[in-house]
Parts: structure tokens; sequence; C-alpha cells
């Protein structure tokens, strides 16, 4: 991944929270400009709703970092601006409750676990309540650190929760490698971590492409979904990438 | 076109739910925000909160438990579709006691990962929270399938067993532990002559050649892995008995609790002698019926079929199997051979 970032040195706190509302309106723009690629890949293994949910999931997300304030000098209709904001625009911070590092992973955990249906949404909802976790716990010391123990910690609750394995081709592929390379990195920098991990994740994306899946609903299509990455992997890698910047186009990172 | 009586079909389980809250105001709460039914009486000695769900059109299945003496609260999703994880979660939290909460989920994927996600939930919030997993049928057994046996009749069977070792006041371990064993001592199979008629297209999910049935479907209009040619009932029982006593390694002295289950388009004449068939079967291979059930407990709309459960009971599981419990489909007079 390149180097987005050539922000004057910061760290702290402050700096972290700056970069986790970065990366989640950064997620929420990609889901935004990915959308009709990501239904495309779905309707050719699954029932063709993960990029909406995602959408929806992220939309959701987005309405709780910045909940009506009632506030007279707020613009109305201000909430929720469907490219969402250029990386590098300071979260709105002032009308936000809680400006915590851990506020926008949790409040990503509360859209897709409550809002979000399908499968794959409220399994993204469990990587985002156990980042959300690990972040308040750990997020005063190494931002890395804490990233990879919630990375851990989520691809655990969704190995618990569908016993899926990596190669039986679903999200797992795209996080077990990403969960790995986080643990392995030795940068503190988390924009630098989160570009190891998603390079990590793309080539679990790639090897779905091969496979033939035994879990969720691509199972039901044995052969029929070879040559076709899961959507729930591609959307791990894009999650990852989306620390660096929002993704445009879903294309180039899949050849 | 529809054949379904409904004022529109999106709106017919939560009509149907409605309509059921009214029907048993004095023993369930339906809570239409959350998503769940809830008993209004379980008895103050449970020490743990038991909690089921699944897809509609199984109807009386899940609901029709929920009730003194068996489940606190059941979640509803739509028509042969999972609940959603936070109906799960608003269930168990409203139900969980001292000791936390047990979900009682059948084994299909949608089940299992919207419970397990709710089980993750609860876990965070510092809810003990265990789980069983009823997979009886035996004919989705199958060496290549990550998935597993479905669950199907013997929901009803742990439901109330269940129950009634909840209001002994066992803890969560306990439970998890019973439910395991008694899943393990409970299986099933399914025939049907004809499918249930789809919801929307008002069509036969399936159709059969004339002069076949299917042996081994499963409870959302599946085929089932075999057709055979039509045969004596006595034939069929005898195939299915042959099948349920050898995944159940049935001995000469197990006392068996019997479930003839209607999958909603049989007639009772047909299910009480399925019965019959199954009880002499079963007595030729020295094992005894001791309890019965006979009628529709667990339905697959309106298939013309009907399944057939066997569970290998012991003392025990007979004293709690036959605890009194008050809920809406749980009979009054439950089936029992001597006295």
């Amino acid at each position: 991944m390149s180097d987005t970032t050539t922000r004057p040195e910061q760290t702290g706190p402050l700096a972290f929270a700056d970069f986790t509302h970065r990366w989640v309106h950064g997620f929420a723009a990609t889901a935004t400009a990915t959308e009709t690629e990501l239904t495309a890949l779905d309707q050719q293994v699954g029932d063709g709703d993960f990029g909406m949910n995602l959408v929806a999931g992220l939309q959701a997300t987005l309405r709780l970092l910045s909940p009506p304030t009632g506030d007279a000098a707020l613009p109305t209709g201000r909430a929720v601006t469907p490219a969402g904001p250029a990386a590098g625009t300071p979260p709105p911070g002032r009308a936000a409750p809680d400006a915590s590092p851990a506020a926008p992973l949790a409040a990503a955990a509360t859209a897709f676990l409550d809002e979000v249906g399908g499968t794959s949404g409220p399994l993204f909802g469990l990587l985002f309540q156990e980042l959300a976790d690990a972040v308040r716990e750990g997020g005063a010391g190494s931002p890395t650190a804490a990233l990879a123990a919630g990375v851990r910690g989520g691809l655990a609750a969704i190995q618990r929760v569908g016993d899926a394995e990596v190669g039986d081709k679903t999200l797992v592929d795209a996080l077990d490698p990403a969960a790995r390379a986080l643990a392995a990195a030795t940068t503190d920098d988390p924009a630098q971590a989160l570009g190891e991990a998603a390079g990590a994740a793309w080539r679990g994306v790639h090897d779905t492409t091969r496979s033939t899946a035994r879990r969720g609903r691509a199972s039901y299509l044995g052969d029929r979904a070879a040559g076709v990455p899961d959507p729930g992997a591609v959307g791990i890698a894009l999650l990852f990438t989306a620390a660096g910047g929002p993704v445009t186009s879903l294309a180039p990172l899949l050849h | 076109m529809s054949l379904y009586f409904a004022n529109a079909l999106p709106d017919l389980v939560d009509d149907a739910l409605a309509g059921f809250a009214l029907a048993h105001a004095d023993t369930v709460r339906w809570d239409e925000r959350d998503g769940y039914l809830r008993a209004l009486h379980p008895a103050p000695t449970r020490r743990v909160g038991l909690v089921s769900g699944g897809g509609s059109g199984h109807e009386p299945l899940h609901l029709g438990y929920v009730g003194t003496g068996m489940l606190d609260a059941a979640c509803p999703g739509r028509v042969f579709a999972s609940p959603h994880n936070r109906q799960v979660l608003a269930a168990a939290r409203s139900v969980a006691r001292e000791d936390g909460v047990l979900l009682l989920v059948k084994n299909y994927t949608g089940d299992r990962i919207n419970f397990g996600i709710a089980a993750e939930r609860l876990a965070h919030e510092g809810i003990a929270c265990g789980r069983v997993l009823i997979d009886d049928d035996v004919a989705s057994q199958s060496a290549e399938s990550a998935t597993g046996r479905r669950g199907t009749g013997a929901a009803v069977l742990v439901e109330k067993i269940l129950g009634a070792a909840a209001d002994d006041g066992r803890g969560l371990a306990e439970l998890e532990d019973l439910g395991a064993a008694l899943v393990a001592r409970s299986r099933s199979l399914a025939v049907a002559s004809a499918s249930h008629t789809s919801p929307v297209t008002g069509e036969p999910a399936f159709t059969l050649p004339p002069g076949t049935l299917e042996y081994g479907v499963g409870i959302h209009g599946e085929r089932a892995a075999r057709t055979l040619s039509t045969r004596s009932l006595r034939d069929l029982a005898e195939e299915m008995v042959a099948s349920l006593a050898e995944a159940l390694d049935l001995s000469g002295d197990s006392r068996l609790i019997v479930l003839v289950n209607g999958l909603g388009g049989v007639t009772r004449l047909e299910l009480y002698a399925v019965l019959r068939e199954v009880a002499l079967l079963l007595d030729k291979r020295g094992a005894t019926t001791v309890r019965t059930l006979v009628g529709d407990f667990v339905t697959a709309l309106d298939m013309r079929g009907f399944s057939v459960t066997l569970l290998d009971a012991d003392d025990e599981v007979l004293r709690l199997y036959d605890a009194p419990a008050a809920a809406p489909a749980w009979p009054a007079r439950p089936g029992r051979t001597t006295r």
C-alpha cells in the first residue's frame, strides 16, 4: 500500500482517535463507491445483498456517529453524504458525544449487529465489537497491538459462530491472514500496520477465487462458484485497505 | 397467485403472532417491537432462562411451547428464515436468570449463525449463555456435508424435558449436558407424498411422479435424497423404524417416547395408523413404547407427510417428561401406554 498520509508526526490517543474516525469514514466511502461491483460478485455466488448490506451498515454507523444535535448552527441533512468525507478531513468531533479512538468502531459494531440483515453483515459487527473492546482497553499503548488484538478476537468470535476454517471460501480466508500480518507487524503506525494486513487479506481473497465453498451460501453451488472471489472476503480486504484512504474501484484490486 | 389466506403475504407472520398472543393472552405476551414471544408465568424456581426460535411455517413450533414448564421465550423469523440475532438477544436478555440463559437451536446454518452472534453479544454483556444444538434427522446424515443432520421433531421433546429440568432449579452447565444427551438419544425421519404449497407462487414446492413418495424430507420443502415407489404403510413404517433403530442402536430393553408428527397436510386418521405400525414394529424388536404424541407438532406449512421421532428414555428423563406443563400446544393429556 502506498503511503497516503504524509502528515506531521502525531502520537497518542488524540491522533489514534483521528485515525479510527478517518478509517471508518474511509470504509463507508469505499463501500458506497464499490457497491455495484460487490453486488455483481455476490449475485454470482450468493443472494446479491452483500453490497447493499455493507452500505446500509456503514450509513447506520455514520448516523450513530453524527446524531442530530438540534444545534442551530448545523445545517440539516448534513448527517450522511453518500461520497463520505475525503480522507484526512477531521471528523465532526465537536458534535459527537464520544471522540475516543474506540467510538467509531463501537458505532459500527452496534450498526452492523442490530441493523443489518443477512449473515455476513452481523459477522462484520462481531469484528467491530472486538476491535472496539481492544482499542478501548489498549488504545493508550501501541495502536498496532490494540488493533492486532481486536482482529484476533474478531476472527475467533466469527469462527466460533460460523465454524468456518481457512479454505472454506468465506470471509475467514481474508481475515485469518490479516490477523497474522497484524500480529507480526513491527510498526506502531496503525495505517502502515493495517496496510500490511490489507496485503495479506487480498492474497486470501485471491485464494477464495480458486476454491470451492464448504460453508455459507456459496456452498450450495459447489464448483459453480469456482473462479469467483468470496464477497465477504473482499469486504474484509476493503476494510483494511480503507485504512490508507477510500477505495474507488474494486476491479484493479481483484487482479 | 397465492392460495394462502392472508391480508398480504409479508404480514402473515406478524398477523398470526398477534392472533396467537390474543388467543393465549393468559399464558404468553408478544413483544412486537423486539420480535419475541415470552411466557407470563415461568416457575420462580428456574435459575436459567430457556430460549428457542427459528423460521416460521413450522407452527406450533416454537411459539406453542412457550409457557409454564417449557420455553421462557421464542423468536420467530419470516417463513423458513432464521430470526435476526437482535431478536434472540432481546429475548435472552429479558428471560435470563441468575445462572444465565440456554439457547435451543435447530441445526440450520442461518439459525446457528444468528443464535451464535446473539451468544457472543450476551457473553460481551456478561450474561452466561449455553447452547443445545438439535440435530436429530437421520436422512441428512452425510459424511461429505459439513452442515450435519437437520433439527426437526426432537425439538418438541427437548423443549419439554429441559423445561422440567429448568423448573427443578438445575444450573446452566447441567442443562446443557442434559440437552446434548437428549439430542444424542433422539432420531427422526420424515416422508412425504406431496410437497408444501409455496406461499409466493401458490404452486407445490416440488412435484412427485405419480406412484412415488419422498423418503427423508426436511421441513423446508427440500427434496429428499431418495424417492421410493408408493407402498403400504406397514412396509414404509418398517423401513423407517429400521433406520431409526439402527441410528439409535436400540436394545431389547429400550423404552421409547414416540412422536408421530404431521407435517401440516396429513390426517389424524393416518397419523394414528402410523403410531400403531411403529409401536408394533418396536415391540417386535423388544423395545417398549412408553409415551406417545400424535398430531401436528412441527410442520412444514401444508406438506402432505409425517415424521417419526424416537427418544430412548431412562427413568429420570421420563419423570421430567411427565412433569406438568402449561404451554398452548403441549397436550393437556399426553399419551401414555401404561398407568
